[in-house]
């Protein structure tokens, strides 16, 4: 180990010899007739009845107080001898974790360059006849692609920039498919914890708070809730995760929808959306509550019958798996995307009515707009996705 | 005459011509592939070479985590003894005789030094993460598992405290001197209740990783962020107009504070660790540590000036809660905050000031 002393050892037999040196003068004292310096341990209240009882007095508790010395001795003894074993297994593990980190890098630079390779190589084959052989080798080089990305998965990966912005150049690659597993069960864990929280927060604001205070709380609840989901999310797909495009952008968005719902000072429009708005993520945390039960359960069922990639999650919004027994999810969905319509249209209509000067309002009619727009048309194009692929099975 | 020709002439021409052209393309097109063929079994030869590197690197990578799980076993075990042990010799030490004293003594400095080491260690070694940052990260291990990267990792956090640092000071100024909107007030109190979150994550990791930044640094941090919610939730009114100038003044002059910091800790730090003489994981923060006082004698009445505005700003506010068209809570809670960490930070900057003062005296002493 570098930089750091064996310690201990040198020490230790100063300890014994002060020991073993305090051991003899005692005893010699013990033994000898003159005014002998008084220990400490000899109680001043016990008065010797003659002086052999003083100094077996003396004698039994200098025994029992360099007993008890002794025995720490004899531990931090014991504690030394475990201590050199330690020292050699933890040289031993940073010596490995260098190797393994060499490792890393050259074979990531390894990868890196077959995956080069291959492009060019494919690409070079694109030029080529239409042959069967030409076809064979076309999807070799498709299967060599894929293995290579899982062996990816057990090396460091570069964080992408909101990753980096937030966190520095910390690997946040899991190395094992367990690990993955667990982190991600984790994080549908924090999404249900929080849910349960904001709706009972919010049940609370609505039926006993009529105060910008308090629900100045909810909201920031709310905004730390979603850029956490954005941080744990990009974790989530540097680790291997499909969740992909719009559902990701949707927390960036209700990030900022929250923000600007923060700023929004107390004023008559303000009362006026406030319970739509308390209303609206009640209904919001319900549907994820649901969304979450079935999911997972559908999930579970999907991977133990060896159908789905691990790292899919419970978004919100209905992935391309979720046809299978979820169709009842559907219109709570729809009913949940349209009510983003209903306030962006409220708050439109409050803005005209009110005038301009709260830029909240503005702002926010927009940004429901945005959500509903993204949310509804993504949700459309999986089912629309689904029942084509139903329709091409059936024929 | 050329009309007269049969067509069939210039179409077999034409057709041989294709035909030669075929022929021609042919074996080209057969090359291309057989040359395509000749590069997938190349690459093939690396692959199986990458497969057995893969294979090995992922058996070392085993390795290493069953050593990190004995490692870690070993030395919570030998914690825990040590901590047993420390707290029967303080037992020991009321009833232990002169020359016993000394022993006691000398062992529990050994102990202490051996927890330290055992401290270094950890760092290196995949810890639990804190509350915070398992609520914010998941159960992710933190850990930089190198002095080299640990290293990195701080430098980098440091240069972005610094752009930070100067896109505060441009924002600050442009919202004190350039636009006056409440927007833009909003807009910058938002970066700066993301810029102390994200430094409280950073620094969680860098306390996992074995920095010893403790105490009121990291408090204020938290404190900083509470504050500058609070400050976006004002509504704008003829209170928030009264004290809006002198906050955006203050967060410029702090700022500017920080960014003279940087160049001079970082510069101080490097001296020192060159020659040997600090933990590699110290890091510059907004407050004065004990090695500052190495030639940094300059910055202290800047540092001073940057607490006592702050009490400025809480006796302002105070005054402020007072007015009678006052009815905004967060005027009240704003002086307290501001004054919280005014304390914070005189009390801190006090305490390592005098210990300096103190050690130099006793130096003094023991030359003479």
């Amino acid at each position: 180990m570098p930089n750091h002393p064996n310690l201990g050892s040198p020490h230790h037999p100063i300890f014994q010899w002060k020991l073993f040196q305090s051991f003899m003068r005692q005893n010699r004292e013990l033994h000898c007739s003159n005014a002998l310096n008084t220990p400490k341990q000899t109680k001043s209240s016990r008065e010797a009845s003659s002086p052999f009882a003083e100094l077996l007095t003396r004698r039994r508790g200098c025994t029992m107080a360099d007993r008890s010395l002794t025995e720490t001795l004899s531990e931090w003894n014991d504690l030394q001898k475990g201590n050199e074993g330690l020292q050699q297994v933890f040289q031993k593990y940073l010596d490995d974790l260098q190797t393994t980190s060499y490792k890393q890098s050259e074979i990531s630079s390894n990868i890196a360059r077959q995956h080069r390779h291959l492009a060019d190589l494919a690409k070079s084959l694109r030029k080529c006849e239409h042959t069967p052989e030409a076809v064979a080798l076309r999807i070799q080089i498709q299967q060599r692609d894929n293995e290579l990305r899982e062996m990816e998965g057990f090396l460091p990966k570069p964080s992408g920039k909101y990753l980096s912005l937030v966190l520095g150049n910390l690997n946040v690659t899991l190395f094992s498919k367990q690990a993955k597993f667990s982190y991600k069960v984790e994080y549908e864990n924090f999404k249900l914890y929080l849910t349960c929280t904001c709706f009972l927060l919010t049940l609370a604001l609505r039926l006993w708070n009529s105060y910008k205070t308090i629900d100045t709380l909810l909201n920031f609840l709310l905004v730390w809730y979603y850029c956490t989901l954005t941080i744990r999310e990009s974790i989530l797909v540097l680790n291997g995760s499909r969740i992909k495009g719009w559902w990701v952008t949707h927390h960036y968005i209700s990030t900022f929808l929250t923000g600007v719902m923060l700023t929004w000072p107390d004023s008559i429009m303000y009362q006026k959306f406030r319970l739509q708005y308390l209303d609206f993520c009640i209904y919001l945390s319900l549907v994820q509550f649901l969304q979450y039960y079935y999911q997972s359960g559908s999930l579970y069922r999907l991977r133990a019958l060896g159908q789905r990639r691990s790292l899919d999650i419970t978004v919100e919004g209905f992935q391309s798996w979720m046809w299978r027994g979820l169709t009842f999810l559907l219109p709570v969905l729809f009913f949940g995307h349209f009510w983003q319509l209903y306030n962006a249209i409220t708050l439109y209509e409050m803005a005209c009515e009110c005038g301009w000067q709260e830029w909240q309002v503005p702002v926010q009619s927009f940004t429901y707009l945005l959500l509903f727009v993204g949310n509804f048309s993504t949700t459309l194009r999986v089912l629309l996705q689904k029942l084509r692929e139903k329709r091409q099975k059936i024929s | 005459m050329w009309r007269s020709h049969p067509p069939a002439s210039r179409d077999s021409a034409s057709g041989d011509c294709r035909g030669v052209c075929k022929a021609a393309i042919a074996p080209v097109g057969k090359m291309a592939l057989n040359g395509c063929l000749m590069r997938w079994q190349e690459l093939e030869e690396e692959y199986k070479g990458l497969q057995e590197a893969h294979r090995q690197y992922k058996q070392k990578l085993q390795e290493v985590t069953e050593l990190q799980t004995s490692c870690s076993a070993s030395i919570r075990c030998q914690k825990q003894k040590l901590q047993e042990l420390l707290v029967h010799l303080r037992r020991y030490q009321t009833k232990a005789s002169a020359e016993e004293l000394d022993t006691v003594k000398a062992l529990q400095q050994s102990i202490k030094e051996r927890q330290a080491v055992f401290f270094d260690m950890d760092a290196f070694l995949p810890q639990k993460n804190s509350l915070y940052l398992s609520l914010v990260l998941g159960s992710i291990n933190v850990t930089l598992l190198s002095r080299q990267a640990k290293f990195a990792y701080k430098d980098e956090y440091e240069k972005f405290k610094l752009y930070l640092t100067i896109i505060l000071i441009v924002t600050s100024f442009a919202c004190s001197f350039l636009v006056s909107y409440r927007v833009t007030d909003e807009i910058f109190n938002f970066l700066l209740v993301w810029y102390y979150c994200t430094l409280t994550i950073r620094e969680s990791i860098l306390i996992s990783n074995g920095s010893r930044i403790k105490g009121w640094w990291v408090t204020h941090h938290y404190v900083s962020t509470f504050l500058s919610g609070v400050m976006l939730t004002w509504p704008d009114g003829e209170m928030y107009q009264i004290f809006r100038s002198q906050f955006l003044y203050f967060s410029l002059y702090q700022s500017f504070v920080q960014f003279l910091q940087y160049y001079y800790q970082s510069g101080c730090l490097y001296r020192l660790r060159a020659l040997g003489e600090r933990h590699n994981m110290d890091l510059t923060v907004e407050g004065f540590q004990s090695w500052m006082w190495r030639g940094l004698t300059f910055l202290l009445p800047f540092i001073f000036a940057d607490h006592f505005w702050q009490l400025h700003n809480a006796i302002t506010l105070f005054k402020l809660a007072r007015h009678p068209l006052c009815k905004e809570w967060q005027v009240f809670v704003l002086a307290v905050t501001f004054l919280v960490l005014f304390l914070g930070n005189i009390l801190t900057t006090l305490r390592v000031v005098q210990q300096k003062v103190q050690r130099k005296t006793e130096s003094k002493s023991k030359i003479r």
